[in-house]
């Protein structure tokens, strides 16, 4: 199914899986920091931010299909803002491309660098994704001192969506195995709420099994983490590189 | 409704995280004391069930052939209480951020606070407010329904507010607002419906699970009024300001096609004034390479002196594609001849 | 000492049906004791009232200590408990976080819990497996890192609900061997005829919250009468 794939890749292995999470999480933080400081009106500039997690996609041997797609899928609801400038932003001007030369409005270039700097910042995140073990994340938020009860839940969160999507799909199928017409909006309202309800007394029920299980291994509130981490030469050069790019980025932007 | 981080501008970015990491502290200070045991796997259950219920879309009433599904923060809200209620549906928001890539990281801060924190407490107040300690059905179902659908359009409003206040967008906020009002008014009125309807079911069958959250916290009735009169002032008097505030951009764009008029300029360097109060952005928007304002429209500055910037740009995109066509093709060779590396 | 004593054992469930009905028995430590018994046969209740879980009328005994909520602490680092389902007992984001979850409880030292970890991992065949998401694994790998939860805090007495549920018959056979390589008091409630036939040393078959028979696989399982009465199938033998 769909959703088991999502993280499939973040527990292949390569010189990019292997690096460590706290640094992956920095370098993508900041990288998408500077993708939104960027000018507002220079598509090269922002197009310049997708080769860094272009390359770190191929060296995590990531399908570039793959991840294309995920960005087509997100991508219609800030196209449609984006092109909104279009109408908005119709100042005449003309564009200097190398031997190319065109006159434009800058609601043109407008949204193009939108488009450009989303497409960039949505690579660095599925970069960081499809190579860091979602645990791992857990263990660097658990490090930068995010409140501990927030770790549990995300962790608990993230052990259990797939759970109960699954029975969620079970749910689904067995409703479409029955159905051989479509009711009267009511009706169908009446059903899917029952569908969801029962999904949400059976989520229940799973929640009293966790807890048993928790306290008959000896959970009695207190909660531990066995989370370690050691910080390698290969992390430092991944952090040097890293920095190198975006201060290079950071300078052509305030050329401008 | 997810907020993605182009739209913002480096300080509102900044200022939200922050907002939104120190709303989130509170909350998170406030579910430890109170938390039992049992409750740490329910709350992450919850969590996961409001993935699981996105998954069953239903048709929406009177509009055939679409469809909706259940947004979930009203409803964890009532059944958890507004502080669990709040951290659950933040720890959703970041799932879906971080595994699932709906809104960008830096804009995790304004939509923690745009689908978490806002609708949790609104939400959670409104509802407390309508019911007042009473158990009758008819009005079970209106406090559901009212808090649904005026938290998601809270939330909605919250978009154009941000975007507004960082200025990326050329896109006037009154349109922004009104349809993003307009098509959460259908989204938001759905949500009360599914939430009616899941309750109602759990009412039926599990009546235990929600027996607890009417009997607790009966009292404060004062201090949900304030935390609901609160925030409905702020969101009137930061919509009617920001509402006010967009008119000069509404005309700018009339005298931009007409830059004979004489007022086009100081109207311009106005707007420019506007985006300077982000130091970041204002020291980038202007950009030699492009020729543009605060050149008057019609003719380039001189083409000679942006020439070789035209280059640069070529240069450098050229250049960026035939490294990222390189590193593909070296890395399928590679893989090709050493298929299990 | 005996490894678990119960007398007199009532259970009700909330909506007040009947559990569990004055049920007695006594487990000797290293047996391995198999419930059988139709679904809703109280197998489950009876499981759970060896943890602690259930909260009922008479006495349960755990390696002499009373399961009162004062001696809880000290019966779960003796009686590990494995639910029915892998999903329920599998709730940390890795299967090393989760199998050291138990050893982290009690307090172990960062190195012998990484042993711990290890050795369960190794005894159960999923060493190469210590840091994936459990949604990565398969039913039968689930149900074999669900064990190893419970093998790490290195119980003397196992209860496990339906181990080889969802099984294919070679995963089923695997768990047999895991199952009987292992020295620990085991008590295992099964539906499967031939699992339990294969592993018993004691079967004990449950009825309508009571205790109906209790002796060797071979004089219970080949009862045609008495197993059919129950709605059970004999052993393929």
């Amino acid at each position: 199914m769909h959703h088991a794939h999502i993280d499939k890749f973040a527990y292949q292995d390569s010189p990019i899986h292997r690096l460590d999470a706290r640094a992956k999480l920095a370098v993508t933080l900041i990288a998408t920091l500077l993708i939104v400081a960027l000018p507002r009106f220079s598509p090269d500039l922002a197009f310049y931010t997708w080769l860094g997690p272009f390359v770190l996609l191929v060296l995590g041997r990531i399908p570039i299909q793959f991840v294309a797609k995920h960005i087509l899928w997100a991508l219609p609801f800030i196209l449609v803002l984006a092109l909104t400038s279009l109408w908005y932003d119709r100042t005449e001007t003309t564009i200097l491309f190398g031997p190319f030369q065109w006159h434009s409005t800058m609601g043109w270039l407008k949204c193009l660098t939108l488009t450009a700097k989303f497409v960039g910042s949505m690579l660095a995140l599925t970069a960081l994704i499809c190579t860091t073990r979602f645990s791992d994340l857990l263990m660097v938020l658990q490090r930068w001192h995010v409140p501990e009860i927030l770790v549990i839940q995300l962790g608990f969160l993230y052990r259990y969506i797939f759970v109960l999507i699954d029975k969620a799909h079970h749910t689904k199928q067995a409703r479409t195995l029955r159905t051989l017409k479509r009711l009267p909006t009511k009706q169908e309202l009446r059903i899917g709420a029952a569908m969801i309800g029962s999904v949400l007394v059976q989520s229940l029920d799973t929640s009293t099994h966790i807890t048993q299980a928790m306290q008959a291994r000896g959970f009695t509130g207190q909660w531990h983490s066995p989370r370690q981490f050691h910080i390698k030469p290969a992390d430092w050069l991944f952090m040097a590189i890293a920095t190198l790019y975006i201060g290079l980025l950071l300078h052509l932007g305030s050329m401008y | 409704m997810h907020m993605a981080n182009e739209l913002l501008s480096v300080p509102v970015a900044a200022g939200t995280f922050a907002a939104a990491g120190i709303g989130l502290g509170v909350v998170c200070n406030r579910v430890k004391q109170t938390i039992s045991t049992d409750q740490l796997g329910l709350m992450g259950i919850l969590g996961a069930f409001v993935f699981a219920a996105q998954m069953i879309n239903l048709p929406l009433p009177g509009l055939p052939g679409t469809s909706g599904h259940l947004i979930g923060a009203v409803l964890l809200a009532i059944l958890l209480g507004p502080h669990a209620g709040a951290l659950v549906v933040s720890s959703i928001v970041m799932v879906q951020c971080l595994l699932f890539q709906d809104g960008g990281l830096l804009a995790l801060g304004c939509n923690i606070i745009n689908m978490a924190l806002v609708p949790s407490y609104l939400g959670f107040a409104l509802y407390r407010l309508i019911l007042h300690q009473t158990h009758d059905t008819w009005r079970f179902n209106l406090a559901v329904m009212a808090s649904a659908l005026i938290t998601v359009l809270a939330g909605a409003i919250l978009v154009p507010m941000q975007t507004a206040l960082s200025g990326v967008l050329t896109l006037p906020f009154s349109t922004f607002a009104w349809t993003m009002l307009s098509v959460h008014l259908v989204i938001g009125l759905m949500e009360g419906i599914i939430t009616v309807a899941v309750l109602a079911y759990v009412r039926q069958i599990r009546p235990d699970i929600l027996s607890h959250t009417s009997e607790s916290s009966t009292a404060g009735r004062g201090k949900l009024l304030l935390v609901t009169l609160g925030m409905v002032t702020l969101f009137l008097s930061a919509f009617v300001s920001l509402y006010a505030s967009d008119r000069p951009d509404g005309l700018e764009w009339s005298y931009a096609q007409r830059p004979d008029q004489p007022a086009f300029e100081s109207m311009v360097q106005a707007h420019e004034q506007a985006k300077a109060l982000d130091t970041l952005q204002s020291k980038y928007t202007l950009l030699p390479d492009y020729a543009r304002r605060p050149v008057p429209m019609g003719h380039i500055n001189t083409e000679d002196a942006t020439v070789s910037a035209g280059w640069t740009s070529f240069a450098g995109v050229v250049g960026s594609l035939v490294t990222m066509a390189a590193v593909w093709g070296t890395a399928l060779l590679i893989r090709k001849k050493t298929p299990n590396l | 000492m005996t490894a678990i004593d119960i007398k007199d054992f009532s259970f009700h469930y909330p909506d007040g049906t009947p559990a569990l009905n004055r049920v007695s028995l006594s487990i000797e430590p290293g047996e391995k004791v198999l419930l059988i018994g139709p679904n809703g046969a109280g197998k489950s209740s009876l499981l759970l009232a060896m943890a602690g879980f259930a909260q009922g009328t008479g006495s349960v005994v755990v390696e002499g200590l009373k399961v009162t909520k004062k001696n809880l602490k000290a019966i779960r680092q003796v009686l590990g408990c494995c639910l029915e389902n892998p999903d329920d007992q599998l709730f940390m984001p890795t299967l090393f976080e989760d199998i050291a979850f138990g050893p982290l409880n009690m307090g172990l030292s960062q190195a012998e819990i990484e042993q711990r970890v290890t050795q369960a991992l190794t005894t159960v065949g999923l060493a190469d497996k210590a840091h994936k998401p459990p949604h990565h694994l398969s039913a039968g790998q689930k149900r074999a890192a669900a064990i190893a939860t419970v093998l790490s805090m290195a119980p003397r007495i196992i209860t496990l609900d339906e181990p080889d549920g969802s099984l294919d018959p070679r995963r089923r056979i695997e768990l047999q061997t895991l199952l009987k390589s292992l020295t620990q008091t085991l008590v295992i409630a099964t539906c499967n005829m031939n699992f339990a036939y294969a592993l018993a040393d004691r079967v004990i078959l449950v009825d309508h919250g009571q205790i109906v028979a209790d002796g060797t696989a071979q004089t219970i399982m080949t009862d045609r009468a008495l197993m059919e009465t129950h709605g059970l199938e004999l052993p393929a033998l």
